[in-house]
């Protein structure tokens, strides 16, 4: 039983990481009709950013961490003042290769800026760890779970209980009346573009201690983190949360029992059928097309 | 048919110009390696005319280029090299098994509404990703040259000729059935789901035509791909050369024939025969990705017809000049 | 003309959006040759019920009994939606649904999709089949707009057309199909009383030069008692009266529903 519980943990720190990505996603799809295929090189960009400062400087992690999360929020209204601003009148297609593009900037500009040698972000927490059911959790995983649910708490807290939510939640239902309404749906996007930015620098943040901060570093979470959106229903803030969940969990398990080189192409092809026999995804609504 | 007669003749002089590049590579006025670099523009550009098709014309995004393209690659290796086809048993073999498993991922992955199509697609490009490096386990192979008849060997400047030939035939037959109920029928779909329906028009069924001849052409360019570098490794197929053969039609032109072409000329051509030349950017390392990434955007949101329209578009400017001038 | 044959029965036609019937309980019959008018005030249903009918929706009750071009009933419900002009029946959209980039000749040529034999590989070779096959469409297409008197057009672009033309165009691409039973869905929206009143008479001439049934789903009251045989009145999708344009006049129930409670007692 150790070893599933061992697997249920690091499948939890894994969730974390998908879920603050996709969360991103969402944000930005509700607000803004714009599928982010961006949303991981943001994170990885300013996972560079908080990394060289944390060389040069000699920062505590979580200082660097805050930092970047800082620059990604500026990163994320730089990329809407400049371009998605501009873009409004652009259809759905228009929007996903605008995304492309930035893409391809930001991969030509990080090792341009920071070198392409793979640079190395500490945990946060060093050493130590819990006995939980047998397994071991380290006070580091722990502390990456907490935070992504923490996170999560925070925002969905955000969107359901403040002023500044609402404007977010009528924006992403009808833009065009909520313009009318009197809500700043510019800055309701910008906030978006901004806020999305730092959580997928969270996630990079968290997923770097493994794999070391890399130009491709958040490949397998963007498409992780859209999977989770298209299973969770792009409708829904909840969903694509519980599906990014559900996916790291199930991926650990069949990683592990099932097998660790086929695991992963075995998994996307059972959540693609899944998604197939279900196109409204988990908990989606179904919507009715106008002729 | 006038008319016909003259795209017809586009094509062919832009097929003359390509193919004239060896030739000037012999009377030293060019390098040899500009002549392999407009290989490279030559092949994607033919992955991205199948692409425009599904794009342009479907309005539907697929992010598995690339991982279509080494399929084709690692599978004309494999027949040439090790079974010793013919090049043209192992060049429609080396299409037909990618453009199958391409029709199957589109019988899933189409039922999907289109916003989802490039989620799906970019999953299958991360599945194949995964399994080629499980068994891609050689680091790199080295397809055979082609031989066209018994005893005629193509060197690389043959391969190139042959390439450009190529070109221009699938330019040709592309026009045509784009100018033909299939091409009506795609367009349609494009403008108007609703209208497509209303006049018999099967989305599904034209959906995964589209999708499938995306997928034919990728893989025709990966058949290339392998017999002009003639050293070929699971590495260079990643989503990021899927994003440039898409900014290829983004940035050339949707819905056009020769757009393709001109974008390839920008995307894969630009950066390394004039951007890196350049004195001092030229050593940037990721310039390449910058140029095309910024163009993409720029033309999305400035020009979102292409470039390839530039020259008319100055055209009619300059004529607007000389009437009020007038 | 034979007034006994029914082509379109419908049957018990229901359709809810979120527990708010759109279309109640609907029951009505077009006979062949007829031109038959649907009609009823903003919200009444009928565009729904249209497409309840062409199977752009689903309907979650009753029958649309169809007399197709080899002569036997089906219903038409659980066909697919491209199947339909299979049957022989076609519809138009109340905001014109046409390719801008494409010219007239060649939106037209989009009506006889389903007349088309040739694939994919006979097109990309221009095969010899594929040739005579677009000669022989191209031809046919020419002969309606000629009809339509827009031939001089058939060249240009439909991106830039006036709308009276685009008009004229779409029905034009409905002949293409041959069809049995046209249904228009609002043709006089956003035409002027010049531009309907020559609808008007190209709806009857179509009837006479295609032997075609015409059934039209309109808000344009003019359009609908200069040229209907019949009429059914629908409000809150269900049926109010049937009848002729004259017995449609004289309802009580429709007056209400169009004019309000008071004005058609004032009446």
């Amino acid at each position: 039983m150790s070893t599933f519980f061992q697997l249920i943990f690091s499948g939890l720190e894994t969730g974390s990481i998908f879920a603050l990505a996709t969360l991103g996603i969402i944000i930005i799809f509700r607000t803004s009709r714009a599928t982010n295929f961006a949303q991981g090189v943001m994170g990885m960009f300013n996972a560079f950013v908080a990394t060289t400062l944390l060389i040069t400087y000699s920062l505590p992690a979580w200082l660097a961490a805050v930092i970047g999360m800082l620059s990604a929020f500026v990163t994320g209204i730089v990329i809407d003042l400049l371009i998605i601003r501009r873009a409004k009148k652009a259809n759905i297609v228009s929007k996903q290769i605008i995304t492309f593009g930035i893409i391809l900037v930001l991969l030509g500009v990080a090792p341009m800026m920071f070198g392409s040698v793979p640079l190395s972000f500490p945990r946060f927490i060093d050493t130590g760890a819990i006995d939980l059911m047998g397994a071991s959790l380290t006070y580091n995983g722990l502390l990456n779970i907490l935070m992504g649910l923490g996170m999560m708490g925070i925002l969905f807290y955000f969107l359901q209980y403040t002023k500044w939510g609402l404007a977010v939640r009528v924006t992403a239902s009808n833009e065009q009346t909520a313009r009318l309404m009197g809500v700043p749906t510019s800055l309701v996007t910008m906030g978006a573009w901004a806020i999305a930015a730092a959580l997928g620098t969270l996630s990079a943040l968290m997923l770097a201690p493994a794999i070391n901060v890399n130009v491709a570093m958040m490949e397998n979470v963007q498409v992780n983190a859209l999977i989770a959106g298209v299973l969770g229903g792009f409708q829904t803030f909840h969903g694509p949360v519980i599906a990014a969940y559900l996916i790291a969990l199930a991926r650990n398990l069949i990683l592990f029992y099932v097998s660790d080189s086929w695991g992963e192409p075995l998994l996307l092809m059972l959540i693609l059928l899944f998604i197939v026999m279900r196109p409204n995804g988990l908990i989606g609504k179904k919507i009715v097309k106008k002729v | 048919m006038n008319f016909l007669k003259s795209r017809y003749l586009t094509y062919l002089l832009i097929g003359v110009v390509l193919a004239s590049l060896p030739f000037l590579n012999q009377m030293g006025v060019i390098r040899s390696a500009t002549v392999t670099t407009f290989g490279f523009i030559v092949f994607y550009a033919i992955a991205a005319l199948g692409l425009n098709v599904l794009l342009g014309y479907s309005g539907l995004i697929s992010l598995g280029t690339a991982g279509f393209m080494g399929l084709a690659a690692y599978l004309t290796t494999h027949f040439t090299g090790e079974w010793h086809l013919h090049f043209f048993a192992s060049l429609l073999l080396s299409v037909l098994i990618p453009t199958v498993i391409g029709i199957v991922v589109g019988l899933v992955s189409l039922r999907l509404e289109g916003m989802y199509l490039a989620i799906a697609t970019l999953a299958v490009a991360e599945v194949s990703r995964q399994i080629f490096i499980e068994i891609w386990s050689w680091s790199s192979l080295r397809p055979p040259a082609v031989l066209l008849l018994q005893g005629l060997a193509l060197d690389r400047d043959g391969m190139y000729l042959f390439i450009v030939g190529l070109l221009v035939v699938l330019m040709m037959l592309t026009d045509n059935f784009i100018h033909s109920p299939v091409g009506r029928a795609l367009l349609t779909m494009r403008a108007s789901e609703a209208a497509a329906q209303a006049m018999g028009i099967n989305l599904f069924k034209y959906k995964l035509m589209a999708f499938g001849i995306a997928t034919a052409y990728a893989a025709i360019s990966g058949v290339l791909y392998a017999h002009f570098i003639r050293a070929v490794d699971p590495s260079p197929w990643t989503l990021l050369l899927s994003l440039q053969i898409l900014a290829v039609i983004v940035i050339g032109g949707f819905r056009t024939i020769t757009g393709p072409i001109f974008g390839s000329f920008i995307v894969f051509g630009v950066p390394p025969l004039i951007l890196n030349q350049l004195p001092v950017i030229g050593d940037i390392p990721g310039l390449a990705f910058i140029f095309n990434g910024a163009l993409i955007i720029i033309v999305i949101l400035f020009y979102p017809r292409g470039l390839v329209y530039m020259g008319q578009d100055l055209k009619k400017l300059i004529k607007r000049k000389e009437v009020k001038s007038q | 003309m034979s007034q006994s044959k029914k082509i379109l029965t419908i049957k018990g036609l229901s359709i809810a959006f979120g527990g708010l019937k759109a279309v109640d309980d609907l029951s009505f019959h077009v006979n062949a040759g007829e031109i038959y008018g649907l009609i009823g005030p903003n919200g009444a249903g009928k565009t729904t019920a249209f497409n309840c009918m062409t199977q752009f929706y689903k309907p979650d009750a009753g029958q649309v009994i169809f007399n197709h071009l080899q002569g036997e009933d089906v219903d038409l419900v659980g066909k697919k939606t491209h199947d339909i002009i299979k049957l022989g029946l076609v519809r138009t959209f109340q905001n014109v649904e046409l390719i801008g980039d494409l010219t007239l000749l060649d939106n037209l040529l989009i009506g006889a999709h389903i007349a088309y034999q040739t694939g994919l590989f006979a097109n990309a070779f221009k095969l010899p089949k594929a040739r005579r096959e677009e000669e022989e469409m191209t031809k046919k297409a020419l002969e309606i707009l000629a009809f339509l008197g827009i031939e001089t057009k058939a060249y240009e672009l439909a991106a830039g057309q006036p709308y009276g033309v685009l008009k004229k165009v779409e029905l034009g691409r409905t002949l293409m199909s041959n069809p049995k039973l046209i249904i228009l869905d609002e043709p006089a929206a956003g035409l002027n009383d010049t531009e309907t009143a020559e609808l008007a008479k190209l709806i009857k001439e179509i009837r006479e030069t295609y032997s075609c049934t015409v059934l039209l789903v309109e808000h344009d009251m003019r359009l609908v008692m200069g040229i209907c045989d019949r009429i059914c009145a629908i409000s809150f999708g269900k049926k109010l009266a049937e009848g002729t344009p004259k017995e449609i006049q004289a309802s009580k129930d429709v007056q209400e529903a169009y004019l309000g409670k008071e004005a058609s007692s004032n009446a």
